[in-house]
């Protein structure tokens, strides 16, 4: 198989898990069945009105009828209108998702650039000092939820001495850069931004940092230990070339892999880290609609955070193809 | 099955490492002060005593600036004096705003995060090892359903979709009667024991996929070995061979993702309460969640000590956990099983 067929085959497999996705969403509703028209009509509401609800809502057709309109409407960006706020849920939820992917993107950021280096200095130092350190970080790492680790850097940062922001998101990453374009003071709009951004993404980032730094070293140990660093070795290459070009590269692969997989936890991660230091993203917007009972926010968050996860899981595997081939063949 | 061999690497491996020893020492202690809370508890977790919240762990006795407001002469004043707040040893832990013993809470926390983490593993294995073993030894249709719906589900953080499922289905609970209180040899303590239903349900359903892709793993490659083939030229029952070939050779990589699992889930469900989304309020997400109103106002011992309590638990775990995976199957991965 080609690469281009690959890539194709991939593509077409994602819109099928895309279309599982909305019609577990879309199933989701239907668990309760009912609560739709109780979050809209009042308590007291007489049959009449809850069936004049159930008729604007289009929950008096067949089933089968709601199900397609539901994907004839998603498929031209409709996703319906918020019960309790009155926005179109498209428009809510594209408010919130750059918030949300700026957090993601920063936690992911701090958490390879320290991972990586830290991984391969673990293992080519095996059973050091250094080794010891990092391996009780990272378990200290996997094993911390983010949630309270966020409250400790609030509590540490934030209370005690007063440096950063605790809560909501100040400037976003795009004033930052646009400050430049501005000739306004770049330096002061960046200071805002890391005001805000430092400590969620730090909470959000140390479970993956320490995931990656486990995968790194024992990647970069199995590496090391086979032939071809050997003969690498033998032929007198040196150390960092065979280090880095070869064994890192090695390792980096399934790394990628394992990363895509878990960018579920990364988005399950940011919803709790948003909670904490009320950082308006999609996050948020889950746990409102849920408290609120509000079906189509809720539906039209799902859908776009399952999509994203099955977009960036094909952006992967076509990247991992790309660079080892022999995956096309299996 | 577990033969001679595998109990000497298990030996050996624990032997060598001092880590090993240390996971299962915070495994053993947690798992005793789950079950034999009445007895360590000193004090009731769910009674308050509002003359004495607030009050810090032992050692950490502080004087502290209070800000009361009063009304005199018809106007607001706010009058801010020093107190001294002198740690009381009956409250090693200090005690929270409503004036409840920490210890106690955190002791009693440890039976709803190993009761949930164990049933919900239970629950979530004995959906996904079935499924992935049935869908790896026939391959074909089952094969392909069972990957797409694994597809579809693993799109969904594991977090955001407990939190849908429990807003849904909302917050059952149901009351345990507690064995030792029961026959009268704790008086004083909490007669039942809060099992909050609904979360070990969604996390059991949550999480079975991963179950069902190590299983299945395992039923693929087991699947094309010689005895395996054998059992079937000798016209043995398919579902026969599944139960005495595969899924003895398959329960090594299933137990090491069982200990991750209850790790995974104690972190799970420490979210969920923490988001207020669970059936119990005796739990350490939930005392983090009632800890966080006092960060801002000094009281930094109420939200610190339960997470300490699940960070030292899910540390055991993982460190038993990386024992199992070392001493029985060197070439498993430690990928998978997200919390």
């Amino acid at each position: 198989m080609s690469f281009g067929r690959f890539a194709l085959k991939r593509s077409l497999q994602g819109v099928g898990v895309v279309w599982g996705v909305i019609t577990v969403v879309f199933a989701l509703r239907f668990v309760t069945p009912g609560s739709a028209i109780n979050a809209v009509a009042p308590l007291d509401a007489s049959q009449e009105t809850r069936a004049a609800i159930a008729a604007e809502l289009g929950l008096d057709q067949p089933l089968y009828v709601q199900y397609g309109q539901y994907v004839f409407n998603l498929l031209q960006g409709d996703m319906g209108r918020s019960y309790i706020k009155g926005q179109e849920v498209t428009t809510l939820v594209f408010e919130r998702l750059p918030a949300t992917v700026e957090l993601a993107v920063a936690a992911s950021v701090v958490a390879i650039a320290l991972a990586i280096p830290l991984g391969v200095v673990s293992a080519t130092n095996r059973n050091e000092p250094v080794d010891y350190g990092a391996t009780l970080l990272s378990l200290g790492g996997i094993s911390t939820p983010n949630f309270w680790l966020g409250i400790m850097l609030i509590l540490i940062f934030a209370v005690e001495f007063d440096v950063f922001n605790t809560s909501g998101r100040g400037v976003d990453v795009g004033d930052v850069a646009l400050s430049v374009v501005n000739a306004e003071p770049f330096v002061g709009t960046l200071l805002a931004w890391l005001a805000y951004i430092t400590l969620p993404a730090i909470a959000l980032g140390t479970y993956f940092m320490a995931l990656i730094t486990r995968l790194t070293r024992s990647g970069m140990l199995d590496e090391l230990s086979k032939g071809y660093v050997q003969a690498a070795r033998a032929k007198g290459l040196p150390r960092t070339l065979i280090r880095y070009k070869h064994a890192l590269r090695n390792t980096l692969i399934p790394v990628i892999t394992v990363l895509g997989l878990q960018l579920g936890t990364l988005i399950g991660g940011a919803v709790i880290t948003e909670a904490v230091f009320s950082w308006p993203g999609l996050g948020t917007l889950v746990i409102e609609s849920i408290n609120q009972r509000d079906w189509p926010a809720l539906q039209g968050s799902l859908i776009v955070i399952g999509t994203s996860f099955v977009l960036v899981n094909i952006l992967v595997d076509v990247v991992y193809a790309y660079l080892d081939p022999e995956v096309v063949n299996d | 099955m577990v033969s001679s061999r595998v109990i000497r690497n298990l030996k050996k491996e624990f032997r060598g490492s001092g880590l090993a020893k240390l996971g299962l020492a915070l495994v053993v202690l947690i798992t005793l002060t789950a079950v034999f809370a009445p007895f360590v508890a000193p004090h009731d977790p769910t009674e308050q005593q509002l003359d004495q919240s607030e009050l810090p762990p032992v050692g950490f006795s502080e004087t502290t600036e209070r800000t009361t407001s009063q009304m005199v002469d018809g106007e607001i004043q706010t009058v801010t004096e020093e107190v001294e707040i002198t740690a009381d040893p009956d409250h090693v832990f200090g005690t929270d705003g409503l004036g409840r013993d920490m210890f106690s809470r955190v002791v009693y926390g440890a039976r709803t995060s190993l009761v949930v983490g164990v049933l919900g593993t239970l629950l979530a294995a004995s959906i996904g090892v079935p499924v992935g073993l049935l869908a790896g030894y026939h391959r074909g249709r089952v094969d392909d359903a069972l990957m797409r719906i694994a597809d579809v589900s693993l799109a969904f953080p594991s977090l955001v979709l407990a939190v849908a499922l429990i807003g849904l289905w909302g917050r059952a609970a149901v009351d345990v009667p507690d064995p030792f209180v029961v026959a009268g040899l704790a008086p004083g303590m909490p007669e039942s024991f809060v099992l909050p239903i609904t979360v070990v349900l969604v996390v059991g359903l949550v999480n079975w996929v991963w179950f069902a892709r190590v299983a299945r793993g395992e039923a693929l490659s087991l699947r094309g070995q010689e005895y395996v083939k054998a059992s079937r030229a000798l016209g043995a029952d398919d579902n026969a061979i599944i139960l005495r070939h595969v899924l003895p050779n398959a329960v090594t990589p299933i137990i090491v993702l069982g200990t991750v699992q209850v790790a995974a889930i104690i972190l799970l469900e420490s979210s969920l309460s923490f988001l207020g989304f669970s059936g119990t309020t005796l739990s350490w997400g939930f005392d983090i969640s009632q800890g966080r109103d006092y960060v801002s106002s000094g009281q930094w011992w109420i939200a610190s000590i339960p997470g300490l309590a699940i960070m030292l638990s899910v540390i055991g775990i993982n460190l038993l956990g990386d024992w199992l995976r070392d001493a029985l199957d060197p070439g498993i991965e430690g990928e998978g099983g997200a919390a």
